[in-house]
């Protein structure tokens, strides 16, 4: 595919995406530019839906690693696999191989451990990786990346170097759970995505939950919309908000009042506290379309 | 494409000067984005924005200095309440610094580019882009654009979270000394985002610190790797800390932003604690606690009556066998201005002796410590740290490096 404006946008339409212009230019970039894109923004805003969109808008693979405390290289790019080289030294014990045809062996591809990183720089074409909560991953992990991200090659001291043939398209997810080195955000193109406005967050419940009725959609995007004000401990996301809008239509309700929105609230808000903080608030958030 | 060249490598500097931190890699990146995205309404904007600003909170200062260079003249406008947070974020963590608020720190090397003189270059972009048919009409909705934004219905248009971390990030650097009711509003509101902030950093905190005892199951498991040397030490998950919490925090009239807004902070972590007391005082102790986010104390305290930390320390002293043991973390907010009352630091000295750690917090500008009835100096001697906390980015790092 061609990275211009127009090719990025139909293609992001053609993925069921809902989209602003915020976030079409972010992307058309990070692929014209060939940089890496960082997406901050709320949880459940679907940050790492995009990566996901990228990935099926080039028909591509997508790789993910997800960022957590202790990371290392070891787990996120490459390790030998030891239990495997110690079998077969043993192995060939008895068989009298001279130590340079054995290192040969047991330094080979057979015997690496490829993690997600590895792979990307391997794949034979480009691909989307996707490094999710990079803020949740240590500092000095941080740097290591923004060395990988830099030039795409990494060196096994045994293999020697490897160069990515195609650089894969970078996508960087965080929560802010710590700030991000400066360097890391120089590297990047940023994108904030926050939740939907009501209008879009209709659209894609239509998008993705066909069967529901649109008046319910509208009802439903309304009420999310309302709970996200509320100052709840934490906000629904929009795949949760899906999930709702499904089970609405597996439940059979065609109108959306109190006790149908009781019953199902669980899908909705996951923590005691905010559950019994709307519970009884329920009626006054839900629209009526034909009072209004 | 040299004039659109210079126009962005002013609007670049007119950011900076703005207070935005942007690298020549960043401006360079930016000018490729222009290239590859065009000239059109939306991509233009969006693309400088996803190229320039690598951090929410400047996207405000973004979206103001966009409309006034991209956007229609605007510089008989008189300049909306919003200024306010740019002036705050450019002038950073000292906000004490220079003529405050008004002042706006814009370098001066280019004197045609400051303020006084906005329409003279303004006009002339409008003449080099002339040509640029769609940018004209892309002007004149960013800058309706732009003064939507600064009106009652931005929520909608911003998002509200994006609006809220915006303005977490300006009210952060506003130090308490400079607070009024408004910016005390903001940072309530703002508060959940920094409490789940604080949550984390803390939580994280509490598990790099390498101590405990040595997990010798998942150590010999991780040797294996090394072919079976000890090299990689894992450790036991650390039991809950047996530490109790007891807050002093001053709510006279001077510090009482930076008291509450402490307390509510700090009740939000309250479960990485065995147990958390806090009290508030003025001239005596009161119990504190939170009822649908409004402070409540008991008793109630008088707020017109005058600080007195000595007599509040002799009450506290009074129930040392219910509220202060060895496993007791003190943390005291406040300026230590006693109105010249005795100052009794021989007490903090005795619950120093009796408990685990007292830290100061002062929410006070250091260069006023201990200028006229401050007592600060004689309590700092007793106390474990005397720490500033300035400004809301200020406290919060201060507490996650006592806890």
């Amino acid at each position: 595919m061609e990275i211009t404006p127009e090719n990025v946008s139909e293609g992001l339409r053609g993925a069921d995406y809902v989209t602003n212009q915020r976030v079409e230019t972010a992307i058309f970039l990070a692929l014209a530019l060939d940089k890496p894109l960082l997406i901050e923004g709320p949880a459940g805003s679907g940050k790492t839906e995009v990566a996901k969109v990228i990935a099926a808008m080039l028909h591509t693979e997508l790789i993910r690693l997800q960022c957590y405390e202790g990371l290392d290289e070891a787990r996120a790019l490459y390790e030998w696999n030891y239990q495997k080289q110690l079998l077969r030294l043993q192995a060939d014990e008895h068989q009298g191989l001279r130590w340079e045809e054995l290192s040969e062996h047991l330094f080979s591809r057979d015997y690496l451990l490829e993690r997600p990183l590895l792979r990307a720089i391997l794949a034979p074409r480009k691909l989307v990786l996707l490094i999710d909560e990079v803020d949740k991953a240590d500092e000095e992990f941080e740097a290591f990346l923004l060395e990988l991200l830099s030039d795409f090659q990494v060196s096994i001291p045994e293999l020697g170097t490897i160069r990515a043939r195609e650089r894969p398209a970078v996508v960087l997810t965080s929560n802010r759970a710590r700030e991000l080195s400066e360097a890391l955000r120089r590297r990047c193109l940023h994108l904030f995505i926050d939740f939907p406005s009501l209008e879009q967050e209709r659209r894609i419940i239509e998008l993705k939950v066909p069967d529901l009725d649109a008046r319910l959609a509208e009802q439903a995007a309304r009420f999310v919309g309302a709970l996200r004000k509320a100052g709840l401990k934490k906000t629904p996301s929009i795949a949760e908000t899906l999930d709702w809008a499904r089970a609405l239509v597996r439940l059979g309700v065609r109108e959306l009042d109190t006790p149908a929105v009781r019953s199902t609230l669980g899908l909705l808000l996951k923590h005691e506290d905010d559950r019994s903080k709307i519970e009884g608030k329920v009626g006054s958030l839900i629209s009526h379309p034909h009072s209004r | 494409m040299i004039p659109m060249r210079e126009q962005l490598l002013r609007f670049v500097d007119e950011l900076r000067g703005g207070g935005v931190r942007i690298s020549v890699a960043e401006t360079l990146d930016a000018m490729r984005a222009v290239a590859a995205a065009g000239f059109e309404r939306g991509p233009l904007r969006e693309a400088l924005a996803a190229s320039l600003i690598k951090d929410e909170a400047d996207r405000p200062i973004f979206d103001r200095t966009y409309a006034q260079f991209f956007g229609r003249s605007r510089a008989a406008e008189p300049r909306t309440p919003d200024r306010r947070s740019g002036a705050r974020a450019a002038s950073g963590g000292s906000p004490q610094t220079g003529a405050g608020v008004a002042a706006r720190p814009i370098p001066e090397p280019e004197p045609s580019f400051q303020k006084p003189a906005r329409k003279p270059p303004a006009q002339k972009t409008a003449a080099q882009m002339g040509e640029h048919q769609e940018l004209r009409a892309e002007r004149e909705a960013e800058s309706e654009g732009a003064q939507r934004a600064g009106g009652p219905d931005s929520q909608a248009a911003a998002g509200i979270e994006a609006l809220r971390e915006a303005r977490l990030a300006a009210v952060e650097r506003v130090g308490f000394e400079h607070y009024s009711e408004m910016d005390y509003e903001t940072a309530r509101d703002s508060l959940a985002i920094l409490i789940r902030r604080f949550r984390l950093r803390l939580g994280r905190r509490l598990r790099m610190a390498r101590r405990g005892r040595v997990d010798f199951r998942r150590t010999i498991r991780a040797a294996i790797q090394h072919g079976g040397a000890l090299i990689d030490l894992r450790f036991r998950a650390r039991r809950p800390r047996h530490v109790d919490l007891l807050i002093l925090a001053d709510i006279s009239g001077s510090v009482r932003y930076a008291a509450t807004l402490m307390l509510e902070l700090v009740a939000g972590v309250h479960e990485s604690f065995r147990r958390v007391r806090s009290f508030v005082f003025i001239d005596h102790l009161a119990e504190a606690g939170f009822e649908d986010g409004h402070l409540v104390m008991t008793p109630a305290l008088d707020p017109y009556a005058r600080s007195d930390f000595g007599r509040v320390l002799g009450e506290l002293w009074e129930r040392r066998d219910e509220l202060l043991g060895p496993a007791t973390l003190v943390i005291i907010m406040g300026d230590g201005r006693n109105n010249r009352r005795p100052a009794r630091a021989d007490l903090v000295a005795d619950i120093a002796h009796r408990c685990r750690a007292v830290y100061w917090l002062n929410p006070e500008t250091a260069a006023r410590w201990g200028t006229g009835d401050s007592a600060i100096n004689q309590y700092a001697r007793h106390v474990t740290a005397l720490i500033p906390a300035q400004t809301l980015g200020e406290l919060e790092r201060a507490l996650v490096e006592v806890f």
